[in-house]
């Protein structure tokens, strides 16, 4: 078939407007794109429509992108520009945020934590997150940034070398055997590894957990820097994904990438509709089975029906997770009950419950994710 | 043996319907594609679509040996690739007491057992390697099967290297457990397969059980299509939909009714949850729905 040279520019263009929406498409894409377009009949629409999808999208989310992109380029339909990022919400934590980032927001005093000595960080222990200035904060950040270095393991299923495993590793024995004439004198011996369990974390971030959000956020990109199989979601009123976001090394930018991809950043609850998404969006995939669940919430659920819902959504949750943790910050005042019927219906499927309102508590949360190694007894 | 080559995509999707499987346009460019372009196709889309099942049906469509390595975690090179045989190995060095064995001899080709990747690079047939649920598998054998689907040649240490005579056609399937590597991605075609539409599940049932009354099969993916806009813990999928239709058909009915349903509907719906809410809430108006689009 003789290529026509437009058709190289029509899908050298169409490959950037594609760039511009967000999608990965690099000049392999487009070369395979064009040998993809030899094959078949250029004249027909739905063709080149399939042709090119197979080639330039990699997930589903990316479909409906492919989708408005094809219909603005080759059917010319007028549609609405690309938005991927929603306008950016500059509540007050992202502007506390934005501030905090700032290497030089405490330059003015001269007091090193040095000179401070080693009692005021135990006073900044036990302070309430609530209560502290950014001043005090920004010293906090950094040890929390420690205490999350470590993540539960499980047994995988693969095996590696080990002088005390327990299967034979018969590919080496026979090897070494061969020295011996064929006698396996030195038995060789595989283990089974152990692996990070999976980690899900679920953090809301509506009004009444403003001063908690950000710590808890910053502990989270701790742990996910223990390596794979960390998944992080915000809610409020609806359930968002934060993995991405977090994946920044750097903790600030990834916490400012957090609140803007969050919509309804310090805005109201819906706890249970929120656990509904998370369950059928990502635990029919399989992300909660044999997780650790992390849910760290004060558990005022702003809907009426919401208690009934959320007990449902425990439940399911419970049934498929490791075991299910529940950080309260309100937990950590001395006179708190789980009196708000969220939290109360929300309970009894709750395996370990823990506070999350200070540095020691998060150092307590990261001990009790350590220490989980049997189901539902952490 | 050679396989069947196909000029268009009209051609090979007649042959896939052949092959008694119904794939709709966008499946059959992008198989068509794969063909073409000797690319691995990678399938995602809900459970029970049939993405296995497509696999299945090009191998018979071509014709191609099937040959499926099903993933699952700690999958490693010994089950997928190749593992020495070493019970023979040392009854061969026993054999040969007086004698020395040399190490060529033990390592050679005989004592090799070939797993599914191995077998479909080596072999001279045409072939259709399906690897199912990588998203099952882990990272680190996701890391080799990249390498292996660039260059299509797998290395054992003491054999050598050995070059796929000609490429195997390559279906991934990935139920999106998890992400899989961007690279790994970028090697291959992407097709979504969604739920089909009530004409092309009702096609399919008919395909697929023959005989079945044309109303009963109606009814039964009407009902199947209501149950998958229900808040369900796991929505059927096609295959379900067949074996449904397949038991109802064994019971010689012809038409579905509150009984009837009640007593298969087990077939349709794996959990108990999703039973009981059905058959407490949805079961009479979803019956009501699927026989006023049976007409």
């Amino acid at each position: 078939m003789p290529r026509v040279s437009g058709v190289v520019g029509h899908v050298v263009t169409f490959g950037r407007v594609l760039r511009q929406a967000g999608l990965e498409i690099g000049p392999n894409r487009i070369a395979d794109g064009l040998s993809g377009l030899d094959q078949v009949d250029l004249t027909r629409q739905d063709d080149v429509y399939w042709t090119l999808r197979a080639n330039f999208v990699t997930r589903r989310e990316e479909l409906e992108i492919f989708d408005r992109a094809f219909q603005a380029w080759f059917l010319r339909t007028p549609v609405s520009p690309f938005e991927l990022s929603p306008p950016t919400p500059q509540s007050a934590v992202l502007r506390r945020i934005h501030a905090a980032g700032r290497p030089d927001s405490a330059a003015g005093t001269d007091e090193s934590p040095a000179a401070r000595g080693w009692s005021y960080e135990e006073i900044l222990r036990t302070k309430d997150f609530g209560a502290m200035t950014s001043d005090e904060f920004d010293r906090v950040r950094a040890l929390i940034a420690d205490i999350a270095a470590e993540r539960p393991r499980r047994r995988s299923r693969r095996l590696r070398r080990h002088h005390r495993g327990r299967e034979l590793d018969l590919r080496r024995t026979i090897r070494e055997s061969l020295g011996a004439g064929g006698d396996p004198v030195h038995r060789q011996y595989r283990l089974r590894a152990r692996v990070p369990r999976k980690l899900v974390v679920l953090c809301d971030v509506s009004g009444s957990m403003e001063a908690y959000v950000r710590p808890l956020l910053l502990f989270v990109h701790a742990v996910r820097g223990s390596g794979k199989g960390v998944e992080a979601f915000a809610f409020g009123t609806r359930l968002t994904r934060l993995t991405r976001a977090l994946e920044t090394s750097d903790p600030d930018r990834a916490l400012q990438d957090a609140a803007r991809s969050v919509a309804d950043w310090c805005g109201g609850t819906r706890i249970g509709a929120s656990l509904k998404t998370y369950n059928d969006d990502w635990g029919r995939r399989a992300l909660t089975r044999g997780a650790v669940v992390v849910i760290a919430s004060d558990g005022w659920e702003r809907e009426e029906s919401g208690a009934r819902l959320l007990e449902d959504q425990m439940a399911r949750l419970a049934r498929q997770a490791y075991t299910v943790v529940w950080v309260n910050p309100l937990k950590g005042h001395p006179a708190y009950e789980p009196l708000a019927a969220g939290m109360r219906a929300a309970l009894p499927h709750v395996d370990r419950f823990l506070p999350g309102h200070n540095l020691a508590s998060l150092e307590r949360l990261g001990e009790v994710l350590m220490g989980i190694e049997r189901r539902h007894a952490a | 043996m050679t396989a069947r080559t196909f000029a268009t995509i009209d051609d090979l999707q007649a042959g896939l319907l052949d092959a008694s499987y119904l794939a709709d346009r966008g499946l059959a460019s992008v198989l068509f594609l794969a063909l073409k372009l000797e690319k691995p196709l990678l399938l995602e889309g809900e459970a029970g679509v049939g993405k296995t099942e497509a696999a299945k049906a090009m191998a018979r469509v071509l014709p191609a040996r099937l040959i499926r390595l099903q993933c699952y975690e700690g999958l490693d090179v010994a089950h997928a690739v190749y593992e020495w045989n070493y019970s023979r190995q040392l009854l061969h060095i026993r054999a040969a007491q007086e004698g020395t064995v040399s190490e060529e001899e033990l390592f050679g080709p005989e004592f090799l057992i070939r797993r599914p990747l191995l077998e479909a690079i080596e072999t001279d047939e045409p072939v259709v390697l399906l690897i199912d649920e990588i998203d099952r598998a882990d990272d680190e054998f996701e890391a080799f099967l990249l390498e292996v689907l660039s260059d299509f040649q797998i290395t054992v240490p003491e054999i050598g290297t050995i070059q796929a005579k000609r490429r195997p056609v390559v279906i991934l399937t990935s139920n999106r457990t998890r992400e899989l590597h961007d690279a790994l991605k970028r090697r291959a075609l992407f097709h979504w397969i969604d739920h089909p539409s009530l004409e092309r599940e009702v096609e399919i049932v008919r395909l697929r059980v023959p005989g079945v009354p044309e109303r009963l099969a109606l009814q039964a993916a009407a009902f199947v299509q209501g149950l998958r806009r229900l808040d369900l813990e796991k929505p059927p999928g096609v295959a379900e939909t067949i074996d449904w239709a397949q038991a109802l058909a064994a019971l010689g009915s012809h038409e579905l009714d509150p009984d009837l349903v009640e007593s298969t509907l087990g077939s349709v719906l794996k959990h108990h949850e999703d039973l009981q809410a059905v058959r407490d809430a949805a079961l009479a108006d979803l019956l009501e729905e699927a026989r006023v689009a049976a007409g």
